[in-house]
Parts: structure tokens; sequence; C-alpha cells
């Protein structure tokens, strides 16, 4: 009994710190690298873009969300073919705004993975899949369903319609 | 003036690691890899070997890995006397009378004689180029695959021409009447000195349009004919072979030196990645002239703390199944197997695999004892053939010296060929029934002539057998062999049986075992 006792507090415990670290790494989420690759068909963008994991699984999945937080809150750059992009909330308060909105967005498996396809062929491999201390770290080309985000985020009131200032 | 050396000693004793660390960061071994086009040029000497050697120069045809560039200029020449090896310089000095690069450029873009140029060359190559990765990316982007076809503008600086020369011919005639040819040679490779800036500047002086008026035509034309573009010296190999004919001995030279530049020149080695396990698969085929047995090296990649690249070479493999991938890539490349051979952790998806030339030739030298006495053997073996699943043919050639009971007039000879079939329990035991029917002789008698003398002093042995082969350092393993001789005495030469019982351990049918070390290069 006493065994089990300390066994849920300890769980307890355990995922409390584990929520209060990803809302730690959540805030400070910036350190990633994008790059624009082409100008993506009509409605997306066409970027690579690199991720951290302790595996090469979970490095290819933070790549997919970093690719999407540049879409929202960084902006992606220019390249020689494509333009640069505004991010779709250029409000730096945003994300604490609408903190709980993004943890759900972002949370594993959550809703951000239906705006963004991975177009490397087959596993990141080469030089885009580095050993490093701790883990992985990959990089991937993606594809970002760039409109249908913002469309989701805005009738989400959590980005402003172009239309809504007049 | 002590205080200068002092000094001096100093700087560089702290300036040698330094250079090797930034030597070490260089080396990056990468998974880009690009066709690349070369021609092949003879250097011609002036003399009654000239017309030979250019014939078998624009005869022979490069592995399918390779665009060729057909070139006007197709020999150069050298003023030496063909008994005499050419040097680097006098070579450079015969390139360099040719305007080699302007006539690799016209030969990619179709220039005609009135100086008009077009890109199908150059989209054909990029289409055909292309990776899987190249053709979703292409589909993923506004332009489509249409712009596929760009990437042979990054082929043109892949261009390369091989100068080849034959010297030290000679023609010898044995007893019995047979010719032999034999001779040396060497080749030069040169790189075109195009950068993505002087094929811009290119492509803005010498590309003539419809439009153009007729005075801008002439001045581009002018301009493509004092395009000064080097041919830059990458590297050279030499080779020598002999054969019946002068023609053959020169084909089987050209094959060899193109083989060594394959690996002097990085830029010709195959590289790409693993996409699949259990069986290790890649997509390269036919295309970059894979062929079975050929051998990779397999690297990972790792960020030191100061985020610099490093690459880490993980191990061997050989190609055992080869796909036919000789076409366009829409995406969907059917990939080559694999068989790792060596390395302590095993090859995962996402490595990069890199071509690694060897001759596929193993030697073997180890001490042999048994009922055929105590000798000195060296075994040669070619890797002819590899299964997916690990299994190696070879055609074995095998040489014993009996050292203990041999002296000076009397060395019992022992050669063998035959047949071994490994089989790879893990990547680093190869267990291997062989067989081999081997001459076993002693000579003796310098004075009998008699043509039937040979086979009267040897006798007929068969050696069937296994062998073991341990992975120590690869290319390095350790090998046993166990096998039982047979050496009846009815197929036993007279003089044989004679000096057979000579011996104080006569030869006779048995049990056998060697051991040896063996390194495959």
């Amino acid at each position: 009994m006493i065994a089990l006792t300390l066994l849920m507090t300890f769980s307890a415990v355990s995922a409390n710190a584990q929520s209060k670290d990803r809302r730690k790494s959540f805030k400070s989420w910036d350190n990633y690298e994008i790059t624009t690759e082409k100008v993506g068909v009509d409605g997306t963008k066409f970027v690579k873009v690199w991720g951290f994991g302790k595996t090469v699984d979970a490095a290819t999945m933070a790549a997919k969300e970093n690719a999407v937080h540049a879409c929202i809150f960084r902006g992606l750059p220019g390249c020689a073919t494509a333009m640069s992009t505004p991010p779709i909330c250029p409000n730096p308060n945003t994300l604490e705004t609408h903190e709980d909105y993004f943890q759900t967005f972002f949370a594993p498996g959550g809703p951000y993975l239906a705006y963004v396809s991975m177009t490397t062929d087959g596993v990141p491999s080469g030089t885009d899949r580095r050993k490093v201390k701790g883990g992985y770290k990959v990089g991937i080309y993606v594809q970002v369903m760039y409109d249908n985000l913002k469309r989701k985020l805005e009738a989400d009131g959590v980005a402003r319609k172009l239309s809504s200032g007049f | 003036m002590i205080k200068k050396i002092f000094i001096s000693a100093l700087s560089l004793f702290l300036l040698i690691p330094a250079a090797t660390g930034q030597e070490k960061i260089k080396e990056v071994v990468t998974s880009d890899y690009n066709r690349n086009s070369i021609s092949m040029v003879a250097l011609l000497r002036g003399d009654s070997y000239d017309s030979q050697a250019a014939s078998v120069v624009k005869s022979y045809k490069p592995s399918e890995k390779f665009d060729i560039n057909d070139l006007k200029t197709k020999t150069v020449k050298a003023y030496k006397t063909r008994s005499e090896s050419v040097y680097q310089t006098e070579v450079n000095e015969a390139v360099g009378k040719v305007g080699f690069a302007r006539e690799i450029l016209a030969s990619i873009f179709n220039r005609d004689s009135n100086g008009m140029m077009d890109d199908k060359t150059v989209r054909y190559r990029g289409n055909y180029d292309a990776k899987d990765q190249d053709v979703i990316n292409a589909r993923a982007a506004r332009v489509g695959t249409d712009a596929l076809g760009d990437l042979g503008h990054a082929l043109v600086s892949g261009s390369y021409i091989v100068v080849t020369d034959f010297s030290k011919i000679e023609r010898d005639t044995d007893q019995r009447g047979n010719v032999h040819w034999s001779t040396n040679a060497k080749a030069f490779a040169y790189k075109i000195g195009l950068d993505s800036d002087s094929l811009n500047d290119f492509y803005e002086k010498c590309w003539i349009y419809d439009d153009d008026s007729d005075a801008v035509k002439q001045a581009k034309r002018v301009a493509f004919q004092n395009l000064d573009i080097p041919m830059i010296p990458v590297a050279e190999a030499s080779s020598s072979s002999s054969a019946s004919t002068l023609e053959e001995a020169m084909h089987s030279c050209i094959s060899d030196l193109i083989f060594n530049l394959e690996s002097r020149i990085p830029a010709w080695e195959v590289a790409v990645t693993i996409i699949g396990k259990r069986p290790l698969r890649a997509k390269i085929g036919t295309k970059e002239g894979l062929r079975n047995g050929d051998r990779y090296r397999a690297y990972s990649y790792t960020e030191d703390r100061n985020g610099n690249l490093r690459s880490v070479p993980r191990g061997f493999l050989r190609a055992t199944e080869i796909s036919s991938n000789s076409g366009m890539s829409i995406g969907e490349t059917d990939p080559s197997k694999f068989y790792q051979i060596s390395g302590l952790s095993n090859i995962d998806e996402g490595w990069t695999i890199k071509q690694s030339n060897d001759s596929r030739i193993g030697a073997i030298a180890g001490l042999k004892v048994g009922s055929m006495g105590t000798s000195i053997a060296v075994d040669l073996d070619y890797l002819a053939n590899v299964s997916n699943v690990g299994t190696m043919s070879y055609a074995i050639l095998s040489l014993g010296f009996d050292v203990a009971d041999g002296n000076s007039n009397y060395l019992p000879i022992y050669f063998g060929i035959g047949f071994a079939y490994g089989l790879h329990l893990t990547r680093f035991i190869e267990i291997a029934p062989y067989a081999l029917v081997a001459l076993d002789h002693m000579g003796y008698s310098m004075a009998d002539k008699s043509d039937d003398r040979f086979l009267r002093e040897s006798a007929l042995v068969l050696e069937p057998g296994v062998r073991a082969a341990i992975n120590v350092a690869y290319p390095l393993q350790v090998i046993a062999k166990v096998c039982y001789d047979v050496n009846p005495e009815f197929i036993q030469g007279s003089l044989y049986k004679m000096y057979n019982q000579n011996l104080s351990h006569p030869h006779k049918s048995g049990l056998g075992a060697q051991f040896g070390l063996k390194w495959t290069f």
C-alpha cells in the first residue's frame, strides 16, 4: 500500500515536472534553422527545416513542429528564387496570449500535423542526419499548407484577418 | 641565431597539428554525387604505334556512370620517344596547346558552325541525373518537374578529359613462336576550370540569340574563340599489361587506368544514402555502373561541440543485386541491394555509402602442415560473386613451397586452382568449403630435357577442405584451413615417386591444416 502511494506520488510529480519542462521549452522555442527551398505550389511553402530529438523519429517530428512554428511566429526567410514570408501571427505576444491554444495545437499528434507534409525521400539521410550530444539533429524537406494554416488560425481567432483592420 | 631557429621550430611544431586539424575538418565525405562527363584523348609520340594508340583510345567505352563529350580533338602530341615515360608538365604543355574547355562547351551545347548553341544535351543530362529527391522537390515547388533539366547546367563543371599515353611498348616471341606484346600506360585526368560565375559569363558573352544583330553575333563568336578557360590537372594513374596483340594490351591498360582514377578523383566516386535495411538498399544501379561485388564504405555523421560536421567510417559493404535504373527518375527508383562485410555497428538507414574500389583479390600468406609436408603457402582468391545473404564465390590460386624438405637443388612446389563458396555466419566470420586441383612438383635433374619431364616430376593432388576467415581489422583477416589431400600413387609421375621416397616426410594422402593472414586489395 505504501509502495503504491509512493509510486503514484512519484508519477504525479514526474508528470508535473514534464509539463513544466514542456511549458518552459515552449516559450523559448526559437532555436532552429529553416530555409526556403523554392516557391511552393499555390498555397504552400516549401522549406528545409532542422529538428533535434533523442531519436531520429523524435527529431523528425520536432522538425515538422519547427516548420509550422516558423510559419506562425517567425516567418520564412527568402532565397535566390523565393521572397521571404512574414509570420501569420506577427504580434510577439500572441504565444503568451493564446498559450493554452498552442499547447493543444502543438501537442504530440496535435492539429499542427494537418498542415505539414514531409517531402524528404525516405528517412532523413546523409549529412541531414547528424548524431549530436544527447540525440540526433535532422534536416528534412517539408511542404507547409500555409494558406490553410492561416485560415485555421484566423477562424480560431488567433490570427487577425487582413480585413479586420477595415 | 639559435633563438630564431628555436622559434621557427616551435612555430612549425605548433602549426603542423593545426594544419592537420584543418585538413580533418575538410575531409567530410558527403552523399552529394552527380554524373560526370569524360572525353578520352590519346597522347601521340610521332611513331608507328600512334595509329594503334589513337584507335584504341577512341574506341574505348567508359562505364555507364559517365556521360561522353564528343570532342573534335582526340589526340595531342608529345615530342618524346616512346621508350621514355612522359611527365605531367609535358602533358600539361600538350593539353594547353588545344582549347579543350572550348571544345567541351561546344560539344555540350551542340555549337554549330555559325556559333549557334542549344541546351538540349544539358537538359537531357539534368533530367537523367535527377535523383528521386530532386523529382519530389520539383513536384513540391511551383516550377514543377520541367525544371529538372536545369540541373544539367551544374553538370557542365563536372567535365573531364583523360589523356592516355602508352610507353615502353615491347614485342616478345617465345620459343614456340607465340608473340606477346607488353606496354606501360599512364592516364592524366584534367577537369574543366569552370565555376558558376564563369559559366554565367559564358552564357552572357557567347550565347547567340536569333534576334541578335549580325555585329553582336560576330562579337559573340569572337568572344567564344577567345574564351580562356583552363583545364586543371586533377589526378594521374599508371598501369601495364601484356597480351597477344598490342590492341588487347592497350585496352586492358585503359580499363585499369580508369579504375585507378576512380579512386583518386573523389567526384567520380559514387555516393548515396542507405534507404532500407534487411537487406541494405540504396538507390543506385546500372546508371552508376554498379556491378555485383563492388565495394562501398559506409559513413555516419556527427557534429563536434563546435558544430563542425564529421563523417565517421562505419564499415564496408558489397553490392549484391543490381537494379536496372538506366532511365529518367520518376521518384520511385528501384534500389540495389548490398551485404555488409565489416564494421562493428550494423549499417543503418540514412547513412551514406561511398564507392571504395578494390581489386576483389585476397592474398593469403601462411604455413601449411600435414601429409603434404610443411610448406609456406601463398593463396590468391578472386571474389566472383556475392549474394543477398552473404554467400560469396571465389576462384582460388594456391602455391606452396615445402621448406622442410627443400634444399638448393630441390624445392617441392605445390600449385593448385580451385573454387570456394563462402558462407557468412556473421559479417565477421566466413566459413568457405573449397576444392582445389593441384600439381605437386618435385624438380631435381636439370640434365633431363625431355618434353614430359615436368609431368613425370609431378603428381595430381585433389584438395577438398574448409576455410574459415575471421575479420581482425578489415581488410585484414585471420585464416585457418583444414583439408584432406588426396595424393594417390597411381597418378604420380615416375620421377615424382622416386624423389618423394627421398624426402624425410614423403608427400602422401592425408589431413592438412593451414594458418595465415589474408589481406584484400
